[in-house]
């Protein structure tokens, strides 16, 4: 393995700052979309190992799930797969919110997991992406799994990432609260292509 | 011609095996593919201008709207997976004669398509039939579960195997001794199964060992886990059940047994068994001493004329 790939403070604070812009939008549009106040507390940036994030996932979590995207260049683009992980089973209120009438049982839940995942990734991967000049395609998110057999499933997955971008992020639903972590996983490859992208952004300010 | 002209394109769009339609703010369906119309068996002409929920009134609307709404909103795409949601639109599936499926399974996408201003004017879907990933998929969970099953049984009789009837009692024996409900142990053997076997030969042991089986499941209660516990020996793990009832359980099993009869090759082979009764009193504290006692009981049983059964009590 190279050395360890580390984001300069400069790239870092620019890399906060398009996230913190990405996460804006995408608590204004949850809260359009859910038709309740969501307030966001400032994203948490760090570069994680393999080991990291299966600590973090294992920790706790009751579900996981995953989605891949990518841009248009292929094997050497801005790609990855966003994970989320939720910390709690609160999500049974959250389907009044996306106008869920079946019980909340099973595939349902599943469902209702898939689509809060979604709207997460989407919301904030195209507002990263959309100031960083980029298109990104998304692929049908699907449920990684809960409990315990997510740290195994992490465990058995060939790991195909070296470093995964973690953005924690906690959202507060008026009346409502539930936290996740948002972690994308690039490859190197990926995190350099993003790190090139952040110095042409400091470059024009 | 260096590009494809918009009547090619939507010849295009029409020969796709996938399900593509076009909905408005409204849900009101402005472009239905050859696909949509084949499977629905609603031609275009039928649909467009219309709203889908009207024609296919057995859409969940409020959630169909939310989800449209979202791609609106977010500019992003949304799904809907087999798993959660086995169809969108039930729709026969393409195996009249293989079948065994009532539907076609369905993944669908639900994307935004902008206007030449970029503005989000309608939302495309498409719909892939997944029905034969869906019938892998379950046919896998079906041979998972099978397999689970047989490494838990006995081949011959059906009953549990000894190891995994050894595990449930583990765990009903806890189970007790935290609730403090009672439990009972009757452990049984054949009389004389050596003899059975000496004179009609293996295949008729067998075809006894696996009457018992049948008959033990018809006597038992939908609480008692019955396994096969050695070569001719069986156990049965009666939950929530004092001594007492025990006794009454193994006399039934006895009664039962002896009123068996096999007819091989012209003869009628009769069998008798010997029973063992334990019961978790507390003395007992690990299942193999429940184990031990019925044992001990059995052989009592055994040493007593056989064909009876033996409660056994400590000291």
């Amino acid at each position: 393995m190279n050395e360890p790939l580390q984001l300069s403070e400069d790239q870092c604070d620019c890399l906060q700052e398009i996230v913190n812009v990405a996460m804006g939008q995408a608590g204004d549009s949850l809260a359009r979309l859910l038709g309740v106040f969501v307030t966001l507390s400032v994203p948490k940036i760090g570069i994680l190992s393999p080991a990291d994030v299966r600590r973090l996932v294992g920790q706790g979590c009751v579900s996981a799930t995953r989605q891949a995207f990518q841009d248009g260049r292929g094997k050497d683009g801005l790609r990855g797969e966003a994970l989320i992980v939720f910390g709690d089973s609160s999500f049974r209120e959250l389907a009044d919110l996306l106008d869920y009438d079946e019980d909340m049982e099973g595939a349902a839940e599943h469902e209702l997991l898939l689509d809060i995942s979604n709207v997460l990734n989407g919301a904030c991967l195209t507002g990263i992406a959309d100031q960083l000049g980029e298109e990104l395609f998304y692929s049908a998110p699907s449920i990684l799994g809960e409990g315990k057999r997510v740290a195994a499933t992490l465990e058995q997955d060939r790991l195909q990432w070296e470093r995964a971008l973690s953005v924690q992020i906690n959202y507060r639903l008026e009346n409502r609260s539930f936290h996740c972590d948002l972690l994308l996983l690039m490859p190197d490859s990926a995190i350099s292509l993003l790190a090139g992208k952040l110095d042409q952004q400091l470059e024009d300010l | 011609m260096t590009e494809l002209s918009e009547a090619a394109l939507r010849d295009l769009v029409d020969r796709l095996d996938t399900g593509v339609f076009v909905l408005n703010r409204e849900l009101e369906v402005l472009f239905w593919n050859n696909f949509m119309a084949a499977n629905s068996g609603m031609p275009a002409i039928e649909i467009v201008g219309h709203r889908l929920t009207e024609r296919f009134p057995e859409l969940p609307e409020r959630w169909l709207r939310k989800k449209v709404e979202t791609v609106f909103v977010l500019r992003n795409r949304s799904f809907t997976a087999w798993e959660q949601r086995p169809y969108l639109l039930r729709f026969h599936h393409n195996r009249p004669v293989t079948g065994g499926v009532e539907h076609m399974y369905q993944n669908c996408t639900f994307s935004p398509c902008r206007n030449a201003e970029g503005e989000v004017e309608t939302v495309v879907v498409t719909l892939q039939d997944v029905t034969d990933l869906a019938m892998a998929h379950r046919a896998l969970e079906l041979a998972k579960e099978q397999l689970a099953q047989s490494s838990r049984l006995d081949g011959l009789t059906g009953l549990f195997n000894r190891g995994y009837w050894e595990h449930c009692l583990a765990g009903e024996f806890k189970r007790s001794l935290r609730s403090g409900a009672p439990l009972a142990l009757i452990i049984f053997d054949l009389d004389h199964f050596k003899v059975i076997n000496d004179t009609f030969g293996h295949l008729a042991g067998d075809e006894v060992l696996r009457g018992v089986g049948e008959r033990l499941r018809a006597i038992l209660r939908e609480t008692d886990i019955a396994g096969r516990y050695g070569g001719e020996e069986f156990g049965v793990i009666a939950t929530d059940c004092e001594v007492a009832g025990a006794c009454v359980l193994a006399e039934r099993i006895r009664a039962g047994m002896e009123a068996l009869s096999f007819a091989y090759e012209g003869q009628a082979i009769r069998v008798t068994v010997s029973l063992g009764i334990a019961g978790n009193d507390p003395a007992v504290d690990d299942y193999q001493k429940l184990i031990a006692g019925a044992d001990d009981a059995l052989y009592r049983s055994k040493r007593e004329g056989r064909n009876r059964f033996t409660a056994y009590h400590s000291g």
